[in-house]
Parts: structure tokens; sequence; C-alpha cells
């Protein structure tokens, strides 16, 4: 699918082209958003550009594909947010939409930019060809391969469905503050699911690979691992029945394991919730929370991630931050306005949105606990009765009573120091704070998963990463069976 | 705004016939909400939006697929028609891939389903900040209350659909939310607790002040709430609640999920799935219904039609695609407003007739597997004895089987929440396992 407006990257860089905007037309519409007064004021320019292309039954025959393009302005009057959107990229409905988000104002006019200059950003997922121009007869080979390679590697699997999701944002960002950025965001989810029957018995197997990068990341040893992931999950159901219920040691696998932080302390680290005084974390900033071998980050800087970002959805540049240093609980998730709040200089760089319709909020990013001094064989051995989590479908949290959950899909028994029999399904549960002190053994083998995750907060889904060495927590509630 | 819409979908549909495809669907949606958060005494965020999109399904020498855009300009929509079915030639061909037969879409109701209220507009901004403010003030004077949101919001929709094959149609709705959510101190902890009404009528929305109170008697019921020993016994649901755990059914009851072979009802065509107390009937023609609806998301007109009859499966949903992949003829594409057959009493009086039990009132994550049946999710609730709700629970889980648990259902209550579309009663399960202590 074409785009609607002329312009390369190279020949414009801040997207003003492929807008149809200037730096007159920028402060026109500033100007009309601060016209009752406001501490800070930004127009988010946005068109993504996306197609899905599935597999089912062997024949790749549905796609779709979309584009949805607008602008969001954003008012800021001390903790107040007035926001509205416009579809319409022409002067007099951008100025409409203006003037409905400075209604949250009621004092005189600020004044706005007359020039923009471009801020600082990073450069974390140039791809060498936008998806955009990737035509469909190009990507159809992938999904075909995808499903040859899973149903060679077991007889048992009947049916494989594949789906192939790109996508690709291009975002300008101008503030009152005088400054724009541009970005262009690239999104890939490859994902397969796979069925098998065996002696009258049916099981399903998922595995999906995502990140911001181009068609050439799909190389066949990655799209070998992927089907050959599908049908390992699938085909250890066979052999896999629910744990015992109750509360019993949990080791989180390195990888996807990451749903532990993103749940029990990321979301209630996010500033927002913390300037309202609603997160079981309002109270311990710079307390010691959890052991010293429990160091926990989320950034926005590793390359080609779900959740990289050069700046962030307000225009700040985006960084690393460390939310528990050694034990110790450091920073919160900010934006601008919770930035102000706090007294800070600048935000974190996590004011992320969904889209054009929506004002940003205090997210996470790439979530992940760095490498701590155990191994994963000690720490395997240190448990007598306990769980082994591997995959994981979803996660919540309670940010006020500190309660999440996260389901595991597959994972291992651990009898007296050894893996033994594979579980399945279970949902586990824990109180935020209660876990991250209960986290006792951190192994060297942190990864970050590939898998494609969303992140859902007041009604908006932002991509997001999230990773973990190989953990124990030595206690937590298992949603098994025969109690 | 119907007609304008329908005229925009029918251009759509020429301009994909132009563009050289067999047949061509298309739908254009406009929509308006405002919403108002009142927090801490003031006005915490307004956000308005206003959109509208449309979308195409191609069908091209026997190949699919479908866009959308909300780029709406006139020498931009041909060409996105254009690029959409050039698009679709790159497609393999598939010979399930028909456009619903225009039989389906004959005998469409024209009653009036009653889902627009002409006054919604007519709400003024003095009005929605009254009652956030009420609200507000209302919660924050409620000892033990040390926090509270509240938002005021409305909107309002319109669709259009037009086929190559004849189809065209139009609908409209509204509605109005008002919420609180409200936040108490429980040691380090701050438990909350939410209640809000959804209204199609401004009339049917609850007044600003029992909103608010009904949110602080839940968020103060959650103080001291911690996990209870694991135990395999009776479960009482919410109405509020019953939907996101019995709906999941649904997930195993559409011909996709069949045919996929992801669906542990794959066999069970008028086969007894549930307890004789489970009726569920399909209802999209109910006057006022969250889900009601002329025709589905394939303009197949709708009718009533029994989901589940004293325990026995009588339907799966079933869309052209799938139909033709089983061999099966289309029912409808999905559900619409689901209706239980009430029993006898209602929650109070089924709480306090329950000598041993756990009282769920939310969930927390969890998820099921529907080829097998497997669910498992954590939950808040009480712990019940002797009829009386003894303690508040946090961090369990409850984990089974939806082809076990279907037979446990031992009561269907007779009060469902009037404005939700899966109107679940309360309902009671027994030998139900709980993890905990």
């Amino acid at each position: 699918m074409t785009t609607q407006f002329t312009g390369t990257a190279q020949a414009d860089p801040l997207h003003y082209g492929f807008f149809g905007v200037d730096d007159t037309i920028l402060s026109a519409v500033l100007s009309e958003a601060m016209s009752k007064g406001a501490d800070y004021a930004d127009l988010y320019f946005q068109q993504s550009r996306g197609s899905s292309l599935s597999l089912e039954d062997g024949i790749v025959s549905r796609a779709s594909s979309s584009v949805d393009r607008g602008v969001g302005v954003r008012v800021v009057v001390g903790d107040q947010t007035g926001y509205a959107y416009s579809e319409d990229l022409d002067l007099d409905a951008m100025r409409q939409a203006a003037r409905t988000a400075a209604s949250i104002a009621s004092g005189g006019g600020g004044v706005p930019p007359q020039a923009f200059k471009r801020g600082k950003q990073h450069d974390l997922y140039s791809i060498s060809e936008p998806w955009g121009e990737v035509n469909v007869k190009r990507k159809v080979p992938f999904l075909q391969e995808v499903d040859r390679v899973a149903r060679s590697l077991e007889s048992a699997i009947s049916k494989v469905s594949v789906g192939l999701r790109d996508a690709d944002s291009r975002v300008l960002v101008a503030n009152s503050c005088g400054e724009v950025y541009a970005d262009e965001r690239p999104m890939g989810v490859l994902s397969v699911s796979v069925t098998a029957e065996k002696k009258g018995e049916i099981q399903t197997g998922f595995q999906s690979l995502a990140g911001r990068f181009g068609i050439e990341h799909y190389t066949p040893e990655r799209i070998k691992q992927l089907a050959q992931d599908a049908v390992t999950r699938c085909m250890v159901l066979y052999d896999a029945r629910r744990p015992p219920a109750g509360e019993m040691p949990v080791v989180l696998a390195a990888g996807a394991s990451g749903i532990l932080l993103h749940e029990a302390i990321g979301h209630g680290m996010e500033a927002d919730c913390n300037r309202k005084g609603l997160s079981v974390f309002s109270t311990m900033m710079n307390k010691k929370v959890a052991e010293d071998c429990v160091t926990i980050v989320d950034s926005a800087l590793h390359p080609h991630e779900r959740g990289a970002i050069n700046f962030d959805d307000e225009g700040s540049a985006s960084e690393r931050t460390t939310l528990v240093e050694g034990g110790v609980l450091r920073s919160y998730l900010h934006d601008r306005l919770s930035a102000k709040h706090y007294g800070l200089d600048q935000s974190t760089g996590s004011g992320r949105r969904q889209s054009f319709r929506y004002p940003p909020l205090p997210r996470m990013r790439c979530t992940y606990m760095e490498n701590g001094p155990h191994s994963r064989d000690e720490i395997i051995e240190s448990i007598d009765h306990g769980i082994l989590c591997e995959t994981f479908l979803n996660g919540q949290v309670a940010i006020g009573a500190g309660d999440y959950t996260f389901y595991v899909k597959n994972g291992w028994l651990i009898e007296d120091g050894k893996i033994t029999a594979p579980i399945k399904d279970v949902n586990i549960i824990g109180n935020g704070p209660e876990s991250l002190s209960r986290i006792t053994m951190v192994a060297n083998d942190m990864k970050i998963d590939t898998g494609g995750w969303t992140c859902g907060k007041g009604g908006q889904s932002v991509p997001v990463s999230q990773g973990m060495p190989t953990t124990l927590v030595s206690k937590m509630t298992v949603g098994g069976e025969n109690a | 705004m119907r007609e304008e819409l329908l005229e925009q979908a029918k251009l759509a549909v020429e301009l994909g016939l132009k563009a050289g495809a067999d047949e061509v669907v298309a739908g254009v949606n406009w929509g308006r909400s405002l919403s108002y958060e009142w927090r801490d005494g003031r006005l915490e965020t307004v956000q308005e939006s206003i959109s509208r999109q449309l979308g195409l399904a191609v069908y091209v020498d026997g190949r699919f697929s479908t866009c959308s855009t909300n780029d709406l300009d006139p020498a931009r929509l041909k060409r996105f028609a254009e690029d959409t079915v050039e698009l679709t030639r790159c497609l393999e061909v598939d010979p399930h891939r028909h456009i619903t037969p225009p039989k389906l879409y004959e005998g469409r109701s024209t009653a009036d389903l009653d889902l627009v209220d002409a006054t919604m507009g007519d709400l003024t901004r003095e009005q929605r900040i009254e009652w956030c403010k009420e609200m507000d003030d209302v919660a924050r004077a409620v000892t033990g209350i040390v926090a509270a949101e509240n938002e005021v919001s409305d909107s309002h929709s319109v669709s259009a659909r037009a086929s190559s094959n004849g189809f065209a149609g139009t609908s409209e709705g509204t509605s109005a939310h008002m919420y609180t959510k409200a936040s108490a101190l429980d040691g380090e902890k701050r438990p909350e607790s939410y209640y809000y009404m959804a209204a199609i009528h401004m009339r049917d929305l609850g007044t600003a002040r029992e909103i608010a109170e009904e949110a602080t008697r839940r968020t103060l019921a959650r103080v001291g709430a911690g996990p209870v020993a694991s135990a395999r016994t009776t479960m009482i649901l919410d109405p509020e609640i019953g939907g996101r755990f019995l709906g999941r059914i649904f997930g195993a009851l559409s011909a996709g999920a069949v045919q996929q072979k992801r669906s542990f009802l794959v066999d069970s065509l008028n086969q007894p799935i549930a307890s004789e107390l489970l009726t569920l009937t399909d209802e999209p023609l109910l006057v006022g219904g969250g889900g009601s609806q002329h025709y589905d998301g394939e303009g197949i007109a709708s009718r009533r039609r029994p989901v589940i009859e004293q325990g026995v499966l009588r339907t799966f949903f079933v869309d052209t695609y799938y139909g033709s992949k089983l061999g099966w003829e289309p029912t409808t594409a999905g559900s619409s407003n689901t209706v239980f057959e009430h029993g006898e009493r209602d929650l109070a009086a089924i709480l306090a007739g329950c000598e041993d039990g756990i009282y769920v009132t939310s969930w927390l994550g969890g998820n099921a597997d529907m080829t097998t049946g497997d669910f498992s999710f954590g939950l808040t609730g009480h712990l019940v004895k002797g009829g009386e709700l003894v303690a508040p629970i946090s961090e369990m889980n409850v984990t089974g089987n939806y082809k076990e648990i279907l037979k446990g259902l031992v009561e269907v209550g007779n009060d469902p929440i009037p404005w939700s579309s899966f109107r679940a009663p309360t309902l009671v399960f027994e030998k139900v396992q709980f993890g905990g202590l």
C-alpha cells in the first residue's frame, strides 16, 4: 500500500512535507492551543500504515491493510490536561482541535514558538527497506516456509496457521518549547500456531518473533527456531498436568519471565499513579525493597526491541532508567507532567501513547532485571518442591493493593532439586512488594524475550519488551489442582 | 448522518468494482466521544474525539482481502481501492472465499431497537462537571477513602454498510457512562475498587451519589484482604463478572475454532455440555440491549437463536467462510445479547443461603485454553460462612476445566446487569478448586 503524500526520509527529514506543515503552521496551531494559557502544549502528527497476511490450511488467502493518520493536540496546565485530535490535517481542522484542547484552561494567552529546532534523538531501529515498500508477493514465501517447517518437524501436527503483521509509523512531535522530533518506527511480528492430534487428543502451541526490524530479520534459521518453539510447546502438553495448588517456591526461567517485573513493580512505578497516591510503591522511594542482588531497569535503548524508542511520544530524550538498584527503589517512570509535579528537571522519556488519538502517559519500554551472582543450576538444585515457569500468555496488576498475576502456559515441576514433569495452564498470583522481597537468587543468564508483548493501560496499548535472568521467588500462590 | 455514510459506503463499493474486484463490501463508521475526568476537587482531563473510518473487503478472482483508512479524500480513496485490488491479486486462490449470499440478508427486522438517545448531544459541560464533582465530593467525604477518580463520558456512533450483491444497512447507537474509582489505606497497600453504570439513555443512568457510594463501599470492603486456605468449595459469581468467565466458551463456539480444531466443544453439537440449569439464547433483537443489532458483521439478518438449551449445545456461530470450509450453513458471525433463563433468587438471597463458599467479585488476570477447556484465573472476593461474608479475599486463583465446571453449575440467579450484552445473573458452581495458602 502506498502512502498518500510524497516525500522520502532523506529529502524530508522532519516529515514536514509528508504532513503538509511548516514552522508557521505549527506555530499557528500551538498558538490556538495556548490561547487560554498553558504550561505546555504539544502536537503529535502520526501516520500509521499496517498490513497483515495470514496462512491457514496451507493457503495464504487473507491480507488486510490499514492507513490511519491525524494529529493530536494536548494542552497541559499544572496537572490538568485537555486533549483533542483531528484526522484532517488542514489548518482549520487542526485549529478547531486545538481550541477544544484549550478548553481545559481559563487564563490568558500564551506565546507559541515561531521557529522550531530539532531535538536530540537516538537511532535504534533503522532498517534497509521500510515494510510499506515490500510487495506482498515477497512476504508470502516467509509464511509458507514457517508452515512447511512446522509440519516437517512433527507428523502429529494437523493444523498450522501463520501470521505476518508489519507496520510503519511516521511521527512528528512539535512542542511549545520550540522542539521538533521526527521518527519512523517499524514493527514486524511473525507468529505461528500449531495444532497436533495424537491418540484422539488435541493440543496447540504458539510462538512469535517480534521487533522493530524489517523483513531481512526473518532468516531461515530464525524461521526454523520459531516453528520449532511452537511445536515443542505444543507436544510437551501431551505429558503436562496441573501442579498442586497453593504457596510454593517459583523459579522464573530466563527471558519472558520479565512479565513478573512488568506486573509486580513496573506499573506501580509509573509516576502518574504515584503522583495521585494510588500505588503501593508511593511511599517506598529510596527504601530497601529487595535483596542486594536485585537491580531492575526500564530502558528505551535496546536496538530493534519492541520497547525501543528514539524519543518518547511527547518529544523527550529516551533513556535507560534504573527502577531498583541493589535492592533500593531509585526512580519512577516519568512523563513531562509527573516530572514537573515531582520537581524534576526532566522526565525519564517514558511518555508514550497508542496513537494520535490519545494523550501520553508514563509507560514502560523494555523492562528487565540485571544479572545476579547465581547460576541456573544452583537455583534449580536449591528447590525441594516448586515449579519452573517457562512461557507466559498474559499478566495483570492492581497497582493500589499491589496484587498481580501472570498466566503460565508451559513450565516444569521441580522435585528434590531436579526438573521432573511438565506443567501447563496455571495462573500465579502474588503481591508486588512482597514478591520483590522474596527474590532470593538471581542467575547470570539474562535474556530479553522476542515475543510480541503489548502493554495495556488506560485503554491504550503500546509495544513493550521484557527480560529476565533465571530468578527464584521463594513463595508465590500457584493456581493448581488437587490441593 | 446515516444516509451520508451509506452513500459513502455505496461509492466505495463502486470504486472497488471499477478497480476490478468481482465483489465488494464497504463499511463506514463515524464516532464521537467526550470524556471528563475529575480528581482531588478539580478537572484532571478533558478528551474529545470525532473520527471516521472506511473499510473495504474485496473478492478478486477467488482471492480476498480487507483494508481500512481514515483518509476519505475522494481522489485518494480511488487510489486506495485500486491498491487494495492489486494487493489482493498477489494472494493465493482460496475456494472458500465467497461474499455472503444475498439470501442471508433477507428477512431483516425493521423493529425499533431503541438504541439512540437523541438528547445526549444536549448534555452540557456544566452538567458533566457537576456530576463529576458530586461523585468526587461524595467519595472523598467517606471515612477511610484517601483518593477518588471520577469520570463522566458519552459517545455516539453511526455506521453504514453496503455490498455489491445488494446489501445496504445503517445502524446507530449512543451510550453514557459514569464511573468512580476509590482508594483506601491498608498498611502500605492502597486497595481500590470501582463502580460504574452505563446506559443507552441518559434517563437510565444512576445518580452520581449512588455510583460514588457503591464505589466506596466496595473499596472499604477490600481492606484487610488476603488469601485463605486452598480448598475445593462452592463458587458464587457476582452478576458483573459472570460474563468474563462464561463468555470465554463462546471462543470455542465459533466455526473458525471448530474448523481449526481449537475448540474443546468440537464434537458437541446437540450433546449435553453443561448442567440442565444452563439455557442461553442469542437475542439480537432485544429492545434496548447493549448488543442489539438488525444485522451482524457480515450483513446476515439477525434472529433469535438458542445456544444452549437445558445444558445441550444447540448451535455454533458459523460465518460464511468457515461455514464453507466445514460444509455447514452459516448462522451468524458472532453473538449479540446473551440472555440466560433465570432462576428464583438474587445474589443477596443466594449468599444468605450459602453455608460455605467463595463469592467472587472481580477477576485479576488469568486465561484459558479453548482447545482443551483448561482455565486458571486470579480473583478477589469474600469467604462465605453460614450465609455471611466473613473475610475479604485477594491473591487467590481458581483453576479447572470448562468441560467439568459447566456441569457443576448448581444455581442461576434472576439478577443480570441491565446494560450488559452478556446478561449473566448470579451463578453458583459446586466443588471448584481454589488455590490460596
